[in-house]
């Protein structure tokens, strides 16, 4: 199995720790070391989030180094882009939602919310490559706009580079969310593998 | 019908819980640093765990008291960190495994009998697992608690891992039990709240009848006053240290790697450790350079450190938090090796504050072997130029949050009494209000005199905040010194009030001190992920509990200008603050509104649909001041909004705006 340095990266609330839980177990099974680090400020909910996940045999720390992730996923594109300017390396991925979660400075009025525009020609900049989903509606259109972060997972699935199986994704994931949400949470992660197939 | 509990907890703890407490040993599960913590204190069947929350060690007791009932063994939340210790202390002593867990601050609450207990040792194991926090993620400082352990001369393991948390916290009451003494598991965010795969050891539970002898081995065992007197008793510590020494050089979390031909070193502990090894494969130093892997930052295993000193020319030291391994190093080398260069925090060679990670160790490590990391300097610009254009994103309040009702009202009354009054803050989710803006600039003021400073959002409220419940007293400090320029005030959460701030309270009546004392009650310990307390209704287990009602303890501690208010009813809010600030007594306002996060987890909660009329919005931007994250502001149309995804309809943007274009609907 290849080693896999990921950051999944969006605001409090949106699930990405979790998100970044589910792909660790579903490593586990392989026999595979896993560290997963969460970065996060105080707030529970609001502030900008991140979870690194590294699987490999010889990882030891819970943190990326600088330039050192193959993938970002981002469920919430401004956090997508903070996210690769510290982590991502030359020539990875950031697979993102097109969804803003605006920041309470922009609101107010003392910061500018970077247009998708810049955001793409960032990543261009930094040799990296950009895909975009509009997850947030297709979570909406799933059932419940809560499984914006299993939809993403689909759709990081369906690139290929996770170490790890679709079925065993789609256990973890049955396993770990709450019960009552199994069949809309799995419609989402179909719905974000299909995203990535068209 | 399921429990609050799991409803509050999830199926995900709860099954989560079901695999912690499973007794199958080589079993590999994914566990959070503090999650591992509790396995290991599980598997060596403790039998009390006492705690109050702190993040980022918070989940330890979390899990024990998910696992208590299951197991049969007591876990409580405690009033404060000092109950919770005495309370694990008094179990220690009959015999019986106890764990206490806390955060860095947490310990200085509990510093009085942390330096006593020393004195008479225990008799049951006794860990004390504190979580610090460098980079204060999460905490008021970044203290580095390793200095305590030594202070109190009890030996200290550092965990590198989430799988060495989990046997260091098991062993911990092995060794507890074999020096009669406590043991500090020192842990830190990246091991507490860093997730891993960890293989299961067996759960060793053997039922413990707690027994009671007060001359047990030493006369007047646990009354240090009692002959021979504390003098003795703390001979008598002093006679366990070469018992620890010896300990430590045989334990497997010690370790040196040291080959031939090696004149460099890393000596590295805890997380340090585990950013030490990732930076040596990184920089493909595998062969090259020696590696001392500390477990016990103190005592330190001296035969390992001198047979390294005795080698090697140079070492760096990688540790997490003050040079706690480096000065013991410099030390050792004045009998070891006086020629030996020692390099690390002192040297300049590590930062000396805020956190490190991988590409600090990987800077120290080349900087030591003389190796240039050569950076890409045309990426960097480009990296600085993208920087620019990243929005800051201050943490907030929650949509919906009872706080931010309250914030609005205090900064509404403040406003229209004009002056300069002192907000005291405190610990909790409100102390966000102090947080400010992270887009804004603030300058620093050299001004002679009292300033007062405009506030746009509740984010800027708090003028002062340090500790748990040191509001309340650090405003009868201003009040006494005989600060005329504004009101005094001071704002504490319910569990704070409970922590610390009741002698404060008694204080301020004793004393007859003047001032606002607003309680912002929202049912939980929300921020450190909603603990319950002495107002929620529940123990840590999911028992009944009695509900105390703040206002009666208020009442009965003497206060006699007291209001009780609706946090999402701001007039009413409004009223009773202008109504107390002109008392000349002191003054206790509860303002009450259960957490938004629980209130919607636990079907509490039903709120209503917002309705934005866009044609009425006249872009004053009040409704923006509120804070709340679901409230929207176009710059192109000049128009607010309000996100319908974050929106919980709690109806305080509707009271807030002027003009009557955010309605409750439905």
């Amino acid at each position: 199995m290849a080693d896999l340095n990921l950051v999944i990266a969006g605001v409090g609330g949106q699930g990405s720790i979790l998100a970044s839980h589910i792909v660790a177990m579903a490593a586990i099974g392989d026999g595979v070391r896993v560290r997963v680090g969460e970065t996060f400020g105080a707030a529970m909910r609001g502030g900008a989030v991140a979870s690194h996940v590294r699987i490999g045999k010889d990882v030891y720390s819970p943190l990326i180094p600088r330039g050192g992730a193959e993938i970002v996923l981002a469920l919430e594109p401004l956090e997508g882009l903070r996210n690769v300017v510290k982590f991502l390396g030359k020539g990875g991925l950031l697979l993102t939602n097109t969804r803003p979660w605006f920041p309470v400075d922009v609101t107010i009025g003392r910061a500018k919310y970077p247009k998708i525009e810049s955001i793409r020609d960032s990543i261009r900049k930094l040799g990296g490559n950009i895909v975009e989903i509009d997850a947030t509606s297709l979570a909406q259109q799933a059932g419940n706009v809560r499984t914006l972060n299993v939809l993403m997972l689909g759709a990081l699935a369906a690139t290929g580079k996770l170490p790890v199986s679709v079925e065993t994704l789609k256990q973890v994931i049955r396993e770990n969310v709450p019960s009552k949400t199994i069949e809309v949470n799995s419609r989402a992660f179909d719905i974000g593998i299909n995203s990535m197939n068209k | 019908m399921k429990s609050d509990k799991i409803r509050k907890y999830g199926n995900r703890m709860a099954s989560k819980v079901d695999k912690i407490v499973e007794d199958a040993p080589g079993k590999r599960l994914l566990l959070m640093g503090n999650e591992a913590i509790a396995r290991g204190a599980i598997e060596a069947g403790v039998g009390l765990a006492a705690s109050y929350p702190g993040t980022p060690s918070s989940e330890i007791l979390e899990t024990l008291a998910l696992a208590a009932p299951k197991l049969g063994f007591h876990a409580q939340w405690s009033t404060n960190e000092k109950v919770a210790f005495e309370v694990a202390a008094g179990a220690a002593i009959t015999g019986v495994r106890a764990i206490t867990s806390l955060k860095n601050a947490g310990l200085n609450w509990v510093m009085d009998m942390f330096m006593t207990l020393v004195y008479s040792g225990v008799r049951g194991g006794l860990v004390i697992a504190v979580a610090d926090d460098p980079d204060a993620h999460y905490s008021s400082n970044e203290q580095d608690t390793r200095f305590a352990a030594q202070y109190a001369e009890i030996p200290c393991l550092e965990p590198s891992n989430v799988q060495e948390a989990r046997e260091m916290a098991r062993y911990a009451f092995e060794l507890s039990e074999e020096l009669e003494l406590p043991v500090f598991l020192r842990t830190v965010t990246r091991i507490s709240h860093a997730s891993g795969d960890v293989e299961l050891g067996k759960i060793e539970r053997s039922e413990r009848k707690p027994v009671f002898d007060k001359h047990w081995k030493v006369p007047w065992r646990w009354n240090v006053y009692g002959p021979p007197g504390p003098v003795e008793k703390h001979r008598w510590l002093h006679g366990q240290m070469p018992k620890i020494k010896a300990i430590v050089e045989t334990l497997p979390w010690n370790k040196l790697d040291l080959k031939e031909g090696q004149s460099h070193a890393v000596v590295a502990s805890g997380i340090g450790a585990s950013y030490a090894m990732d930076a040596i494969k990184i920089l493909g130093l595998e062969e090259s350079v020696a590696f001392l892997k500390v477990g016990t930052p103190t005592p330190m295993p001296k035969k390992l450190v001198e047979r390294l000193l005795k080698f090697v020319k140079k070492v760096v030291v990688i540790e997490e938090g003050e040079p706690f391994i480096e000065l013991q190093m410099k030390e050792m080398a004045k009998d070891f090796n006086p020629e030996v260069e020692i390099l690390g925090r002192l040297s300049g060679c590590v930062p000396q504050v805020g956190e490190i990670n991988i590409d600090v160790a990987s800077k120290a490590i080349a900087n030591m072997t003389g190796k240039n990391i050569v950076a890409d300097e045309e990426m960097e610009k480009t990296k600085k130029e993208i920087e620019k254009i990243l929005a800051p994103r201050s943490s907030t309040l929650c949509a919906g949050c009872p706080h931010l009702g309250s914030y609005w009202a205090l900064r509404m009354v403040l406003h229209k009494a004009g002056k300069v009054p002192i907000v005291n803050g405190d610990i909790g989710c409100y102390e966000q209000g102090g947080y400010g803006l992270a887009g804004k600039e603030y300058k620093p003021s050299f001004s002679s005199k009292s300033v007062k400073y405009s506030i746009e959002a509740p984010y800027e409220i708090l003028d002062t905040n340090y500790i748990m419940g040191g509001g309340i007293g650090v405003m009868q400090g201003q009040f006494f010194a005989g600060y005329m320029d504004g009101s005094v005030i001071a704002v504490a959460g319910d569990s704070t009030f409970f922590h610390a701030c009741i002698p404060a309270v008694i204080n301020a009546v004793y004393n007859k001190a003047k001032g606002v004392f607003l309680v912002l009650d929202n049912s939980w310990t929300a921020m450190t992920g909603h603990q319950p307390n002495p107002v929620t209704g529940e123990t840590a287990t999911g028992e009944k509990a009695k509900v105390l009602c703040i206002e009666d303890i208020v009442r009965a501690l003497g206060v006699e200008v007291l209001k009780v208010v609706d946090s999402f009813d701001l007039k009413g809010m409004e009223s009773a603050l202008e109504e107390v600030l002109k008392s000349d007594k002191f003054a206790v306002v509860v303002s009450r509104g259960v957490c938004t996060l629980q209130a919607q987890r636990l079907k509490q909660y039903h709120g209503k649909r917002m309705i934005f009329d866009k044609d009425k919005c006249t872009a004053c931007k009040l409704c923006v001041g509120l804070g709340c994250p679901a409230i929207t502001f176009s710059v192109e149309e000049k128009k607010a909004g309000i996100d319908p995804i974050l929106c919980v309809g709690c109806g305080l943007c509707a009271q807030v705006c002027p003009v009557d274009a955010i309605r409750i609907g439905e």
